[in-house]
């Protein structure tokens, strides 16, 4: 019963975040000058590059490091983290491609029907919060999975989780205790 | 703390005995300072101080000081006992120097790793009695603060928030939530840090607090509106009724109550504006028109059956 509901719910990736490391220092005075589609901002320490084919963000610090965001999918993070590292090492840099890793996926998904938060926080008390006065969601963190389920009363998830595996296994696991909460459709 | 006027048992060392029966308890005579051994009547030790109270006290209706009893009340559930002497500001011509600077300024800080803890308790009570809180809520969200101060697990926030976050957590633990617009309102923390600080002071001491509803804030917001009972107990059962209905998913409970007091008072001779009410529930004013345009449409339904409509349920406004 349950696989056939994995097929019905598609859920979206919206969001994978990712780090890696250059291994060089990089002048970021040089990046703001010559670099293309790049935003300095020297209170924080940063540059930010934006890149067009895979739509990615990225903080690029003087360090070396850089923080990869915005991809819809692992793959693609990877391969827009290695275009940066191109274009960093076409403007002069020493750069080595290295330590990439994926620190944070996010991805919705809808349920079927609608959710009673109040019913669904009340069976699940001590890992489901809700505080309707702070986030219209009751959020719901699994524990070894290091996965946050955000629940919104229409029925929609959000879930965020280290990788694309776990944030799955969250939305399984999470399924059967939201279908025991739905709100019947004769409202 | 109160002298004691039983009798002392004797310290550790030197410990007296009677010299033919060691294993006797002796009795101490206080009267001439004595103690005596039980079997043979032989007087061990002499010149014993007598722990007794100094003068004595005859029972006045005033009693505001007792002169038996020194220091201030203790406070053993939240200080770490607080024996310690304190030189007050002087009395009298003898008390200061010769530049007018007075002697024995600097009263000594007394239990300095506690300080901030007693500050806290200070804040906590200040903000308290701004909102009228009873004693019973003020002293659980002392012993809040004193548990998460002690853990250390959020050293690094600020004391206010934390107090401010025990006092909400308080508050709804004795069963009568206050929104947190309420508490920012007596404290100068922002709603953002309250809220971050009350989920991380959950977390730190592991409990959990039950989901508000839409009737725990009906008797504050009528009364503090001027709404009479029947209004009050209208706009308690329309509230509830939306909610069991599930007219109003997804919106916060606040919202629902003030939208429910906009229908109850507009249905009754006491209409008040939504601007009122917004002001009262810290509820802005749209909110409560969203809200309100979700519950009219069952308007007729959510009334009480035995409710006397000032203005009947078709003439109630539509926004």
């Amino acid at each position: 019963m349950d696989s056939s509901n994995d097929e019905a719910l598609d859920i979206i990736v919206t969001n994978v975040v990712a780090t890696f490391r250059t291994r060089c220092h990089l002048n970021l005075r040089t990046i703001a000058l010559e670099g293309t589609n790049v935003i300095y901002k020297p209170e924080v320490g940063k540059v930010l590059m934006k890149l067009r084919k895979p739509m990615i963000t990225a903080s690029i610090w003087s360090s070396g490091k850089i923080i990869c965001t915005g991809a819809t999918s692992e793959d693609e993070s990877k391969l827009g983290a290695r275009r940066l590292a191109r274009s960093l090492q076409k403007l002069g840099f020493k750069v080595r491609f290295s330590d990439y890793k994926v620190v944070n996926v996010l991805a919705v998904c809808s349920m079927p029907f609608a959710v009673h938060l109040i019913d669904f926080t009340k069976n699940n008390r001590p890992i489901a919060s809700y505080e309707p006065e702070l986030h219209p969601a009751a959020t719901y963190r699994i524990k070894n999975l290091k996965a946050t389920v955000q629940v919104f009363s229409t029925g929609s998830l959000t879930v965020t989780g280290p990788n694309v595996q776990n944030v799955a296994t969250a939305v399984e696991q999470v399924y059967p205790l939201l279908f025991e909460c739905q709100k019947p459709l004769c409202n | 703390a109160a002298l004691l006027s039983r009798p002392a048992v004797a310290l550790a060392l030197p410990r007296v005995q009677c010299p033919n029966h060691p294993d006797a308890l002796l009795v101490e005579d206080y009267r001439a300072g004595d103690m005596i051994c039980p079997e043979c009547g032989l007087v061990v030790g002499d010149r014993v101080i007598d722990v007794g109270s100094e003068w004595r006290t005859f029972t006045n209706e005033k009693a505001v000081k007792d002169p038996s009893r020194v220091g201030d009340a203790q406070n053993p559930l939240l200080n770490g006992g607080d024996l310690t002497t304190m030189i007050s500001k002087g009395t009298g011509a003898a008390s200061f120097d010769e530049f007018g600077n007075s002697k024995y300024q600097n009263r000594r800080t007394m239990s300095s790793s506690d300080r901030a803890m007693l500050n806290a308790f200070k804040e906590i009570t200040t903000m308290a009695d701004r909102i009228n809180l009873p004693r019973n809520i003020i002293d659980r969200t002392n012993n809040l603060f004193k548990q998460v101060y002690e853990q250390k697990s959020l050293k690094g926030r600020a004391n206010d928030a934390i107090a401010s976050a025990c006092l909400y957590i308080a508050c709804r633990q004795e069963g009568v939530p206050r929104t947190f617009k309420e508490i920012c309102a007596v404290s100068r923390i922002s709603k953002k840090e309250i809220g971050r600080c009350f989920k991380l002071i959950l977390k730190a001491l592991e409990t959990s607090v039950d989901l508000i509803t839409t009737g725990d804030f009906m008797s504050r917001f009528c009364s503090n509106l001027g709404l009479p009972k029947q209004v009050q107990m209208a706009a308690t059962f329309i509230a509830r009724k939306a909610v069991e209905l599930d007219l109003v998913p997804g919106r916060s409970p606040i919202s629902v109550a003030a939208a429910a007091i906009y229908m109850a008072s507009q249905a009754s001779a006491e209409k008040k504006t939504q601007k009122e009410i917004g002001d009262i529930a810290g509820v802005a004013d749209v909110t409560i028109r969203q809200s309100y345009r979700l519950i009219y449409p069952r308007a007729a339904d959510l009334f009480p059956p035995d409710f006397k409509f000032d203005t009947p349920v078709d003439k109630l406004p539509q926004l």
